[in-house]
Parts: structure tokens; sequence; C-alpha cells
């Protein structure tokens, strides 16, 4: 357990030292000078020189990474360019949003998707398997924006059920949970047919084995011997695999929280980009492809503590 | 082939990808002008005059999501061929030359690291948005997938005889590598690439949908489907019909894929997932 505990985090350090070396090269290809942006649009040429010296932007290339790593971590990530609020800031406001998005719209794709892959492996070969595995095959095809802008449409609009723009509050008020409804929905949707065409592979493997058969022959009801004893163990492979498509969930959010407004650090990314916002893209980038490491790392660990098989 | 063209589904889903390629490469020849625009059409319903339509600058939508599919149909070739090929050329490396394998993989790994939108994200923000950029981005996050398949398929055919036999008659490296192991691996990596064309034409519309894309007025499908957004209430056939396109591409290239997949190797099955 600790082995595999240390082995993954050490692991997890060259692709951190390749995203902070992205970020700073991030810095170092753009054609905009951070001193000048921190000085602002009127400061004299000898401000802007002492800022130079401040930010170590005189010294050699090297000292200047390691520089970038010291500001990195007192958490200065610089101003935008846009409206001079620091990153840092910004992207405290945002990332709170992005996490409840992610987290609604998993708490309801996930069960649903568990529950379809067994339907469909319980019942394999017959209709109902055919008919799960064929939403599972279009939820995997769909883009995430049309999804979105269908439930847009016909929810919010036609129906005038939901709201589709922005984030109305927190969660324990009406407001925020209407909000984030559709929002969800959508995001979550694209979630359904993955886990669902992972469970079914799951539990069709346990079906096979040995216990399985044995609780058949103790007499133990067909649910039992389903929920009991396929697809506990089928939840190991499920759960990592759940963890390796986070990126696709990442992707989604990107597109979801741009459709509905969503104030989360997806949409602020995007909108740094296209205004050429470099310091506030670089913060983005950073802190997505960081949660991002975080998240396969926690799950790798889950990983061993879930399966013993992964311990020795 | 004949087993594959007994899959009524599969049948279909080859056709609508037969139809889209003719369809793209053909746009030229048809009449019409993507740019075209006729503000008096503007925002008009599916008619006979237009078939699909025309979008909020009056231009006809058939002839819009002909040239969409052309560029959209584009970046994933280009992506995936490239893409593809490097981590191909990577993978067969890694499993011929044993010393270098723990080097070359490990870099795959930290590539794999990372899902594809950072990717885009990243790129698009040295290189400003734009077309190139989402190719890039593609093939960046396309190259090691194709590596760990080739690489797992390669060492496997190492291992059998008749490579040893092969290099016992003293042919080249190159010679080896190109004759014997690459051709071994054409079944995994064709399942592999159908069903990766999918994804990269959905990411890829993503991408362009956020603005990080094809710029407008450009025919995109990503592109036209967020210019229509704006008008969703009034005239939704804009943003609906381009979406509708990218979904039924994507859809043909998931099933042929596992319909292929099922046919040419069933230990291949969870290839995809």
């Amino acid at each position: 357990m600790l082995r595999h505990a240390i082995h993954r985090l050490l692991l997890a350090i060259p692709v951190l030292i390749g995203v902070l070396a992205l970020g700073f090269l991030l810095m170092q290809v753009v054609p905009t000078d951070p001193a000048i942006v921190r000085a602002g649009p009127m400061a004299t040429a000898e401000v802007v020189a002492q800022i130079h010296a401040e930010l170590g932007l005189d010294k050699p290339i090297p000292v200047q990474f390691g520089l970038y790593l010291l500001r990195l971590a007192h958490g200065d990530l610089g101003v935008s360019i846009i409206n001079n609020i620091p990153v840092a800031d910004e992207l405290g406001r945002t990332m709170g949003p992005t996490l409840e998005l992610m987290l609604a719209s998993l708490i309801w794709s996930i069960p649903l998707g568990i529950f379809m892959g067994t339907i469909a492996a319980v019942t394999r070969g017959g209709w109902l398997d055919r008919l799960i595995m064929a939403i599972s095959v279009a939820g995997v095809s769909i883009p995430v924006f049309f999804v979105g802008m269908i439930l847009i449409w016909v929810v919010g609009f036609q129906w005038d059920l939901l709201p589709f723009t922005g984030r109305g509050g927190p969660l324990w008020t009406l407001a925020g949970v209407s909000s984030i409804i559709l929002p969800a929905l959508t995001l979550g949707s694209v979630f359904v047919g993955p886990v669902a065409r992972m469970t079914r592979t799951a539990v069709l493997d346990t079906l096979r084995l040995d216990h399985v058969r044995t609780a058949r022959a103790k007499g133990l009801p067909e649910i039992a011997v389903i929920m009991r004893h396929a697809l506990r163990n089928a939840m190991v492979p499920v759960v990592t695999l759940i963890g390796l498509q986070i990126g696709f969930l990442l992707g989604g959010a990107v597109v979801t929280e741009t459709i509905f407004s969503w104030p989360g650090v997806g949409r602020l990314a995007v909108g740094a980009i296209v205004s050429s916002d470099f310091p506030m893209a670089q913060g983005t980038i950073l802190v997505l492809a960081g949660g991002f490491i975080l998240i396969n790392l926690v799950v790798d660990l889950l990983y061993a503590v879930l399966d013993p098989k992964v311990r020795v | 082939m004949r087993r594959l063209l007994r899959d009524w589904l599969a049948v279909l889903a080859l056709a609508v990808v037969v139809l889209s390629v003719l369809a793209a490469l053909g746009a030229p020849l048809i009449p019409g002008d993507p740019y075209d625009n006729d503000l008096s059409m503007s925002m008009q319903p599916p008619s006979a005059e237009h078939w699909l339509g025309a979008d909020d600058q009056g231009r006809d939508m058939v002839v819009r999501v002909i040239y969409g599919l052309r560029l959209t149909l584009l970046m994933g070739a280009v992506s995936v061929v490239a893409g593809g090929g490097i981590g191909t050329a990577l993978g067969l490396f890694a499993a011929f030359y044993r010393r270098i394998d723990g080097l070359v993989m490990r870099c795959m790994d930290v590539l794999l690291s990372f899902p594809a939108i950072l990717f885009g994200l990243a790129i698009a923000a040295i290189a400003g948005p734009g077309v190139t950029a989402v190719i890039l981005a593609l093939t960046v996050a396309t190259i090691p997938l194709a590596a760990r398949i080739v690489r797992g398929v390669a060492v496997g055919e190492m291992a059998r005889d008749y490579i040893e036999a092969a290099r016992a008659t003293g042919l080249r490296d190159s010679r080896l590598i190109v004759k014997h192991l690459l051709p071994n691996c054409f079944s995994a990596l064709s399942v592999w690439a159908t069903l990766r064309f999918g994804q990269v034409i959905l990411l890829g519309a993503a991408l362009s949908f956020v603005g990080l894309g094809a710029q407008p007025p450009t025919a995109e499908l990503g592109a036209m489907a967020a210019a229509g957004r704006n008008f969703l209430f009034f005239a939704p056939h804009i943003a609906i019909i381009p979406s509708v396109a990218i979904f039924v591409i994507v859809l043909a290239f998931n099933v042929l894929g596992d319909a292929l997949r099922d046919l040419l190797d069933p230990r291949l099955r969870n290839l995809g997932d």
C-alpha cells in the first residue's frame, strides 16, 4: 500500500514539473511585458524598470524560472491585463462553482450509469441490453453543447421551468438549486454512457467468477447474487475508470460553463484566452491541470484502498 | 468484410461515413457559396428553396453544413493521421529497442496525464485561437494513445518466432519494423483510429464552439452551432442543424468502430472505453 502510494507520488512529480514548465513557457512566449502590465498604462520608464528588477525579469531564464516557482508558492499568479484583478482572487472565486457543477453532475450520472450498466449485463443479449447500449453509444457521440442547447430551448424556454443563465446563488437556496439543474444535467449526460459501458463489462466479468456461481448454487435470490457478489466486485475497475474519465468531464465543464454562463474556471479560461489576458490564461490552465493531477492521484490511492490486490 | 455487411447498423454507419466524406470532398462542386449572404433570407426556416433554411446572415444552411463538414472532417483526419503516425512510430521503437522503452513510455504517460481540452486551452493561449491550434492540440493528445496501443501489440509480436527467424536471415532493423512488426499492428490500429476519429471530431467541435477553434464566419460545424446559439429562441434550426450533423457523424464513427472491433478482434473489446 505504502509502496504503491510512494510510486504514484513519484510518478506525479515529472507531470507536475511539466505543468509548471508549461505555465512558465506560456509567459515567455507571449508578447506582453508583465512589468508594464503590473505598473499600469500611466507608469514611467523608471517604475517599469523597477518592477522589472523586482520580478527578476532582468535575470537569466533559469533564475527567472526559480523566481516564478517562488511566486507561485506564495500564491502570486500575477494580475489580469484586462481588469487588473489579481489572478489568484479570480481563481478563488471561480473554483467553487466549477467543483459544485462537477459534483452535481456526478451525483446523478454515476448512479444512473451503474444502474444501467448492471441491468444491461444481467439482461445480456436481450432487447433491454441492446437499448441501454444504444443509449450509451449515443451518449458518447452527442456534443455536450447540443444537449445544453436542447435543455435550454425545451425546459428553459418552451416550458419556462428552470433558469439557464448564471449561478443563482449558494446551493442551500432555492435559486441556487434551480440554476444548477440544467447545467448539471448537461454535463452529467456525457458521463452516463461511459459509466454504463464500463459497469456492463465489469459486471459481466464478475458474473463468470466462481464465487458468483457458488452464491447461485447456494440458492441465493438472483438480486442478492448481483447486488452483493457481482456488483461489489465490479466496483473496483469502475471506480478507477471513472477517475480516469474525469478529464473527459473537465472538457465538458468548459463547454457547459460557456453555454450556461456558469461563473467557473473553464469559462474564465476561455474568456481569458479569447481576450489575450495571458496572466489569467496561465493561472486558469495551471489550476485546471493541477486539479486534474490531484484528482488522478486521489483516484489512484483510492483504488489501492478498494482493491487489496494492488496493495501487495 | 462480408461479416461486417451482415450487421445492418454497421452498414448504415459505413454509409453515413462514406457519404459525408464524399460530400466533404465534393463540396466545391456543389452550386452555392458558404459565405454568400442574402439578408432578405435571414433566419428563414427550412423551405423548398433552402432545404435546411438560412442562418442569421441569410446564408444557405445546406451549403454551410457541407463546407462545415469538410473542415470538421479535415481537422479530425489531420490530427488522427499525424498523431496516430507519430504515436505508431514511437510505439514501434519502444517495442523494438527495449532500452528506450521506459523513457518513451514514461513520456507518453506524462502526456496521457492531461485531458485533451487542456492541450486545447494551452495551445490556443500560446498560438492564439484557430483551426491550427485545434489540430495541434488534438494531434498532441492523440500521440500517446496510439503509442500505447501499438507498443502493446508490438511487444507481443516481438516474442513470436517469426521475428527471430526474420532476424536470423539478416534483415535490417528498419525493414523488420516496417515489413513485419507494423502490419501486425494494423487491425488494432484501424479499430482505434475509427473510434478516435469520432472523439477527435467531438473535441474539435467543442473547442470551436467555445471560441478557441475555427473563427466565424468560417463554416465549421462547432463554430456554426455557437453562432446559432444567439438565435436559439426564434430560429433554433441555425444551431440545431450543425449540432445534429456532428452527432450523426460521430455516432457513425463510433458504431463503425465498435463493429470493426467485434469483427477483427474480440480481445480488443475494452479498447475504446
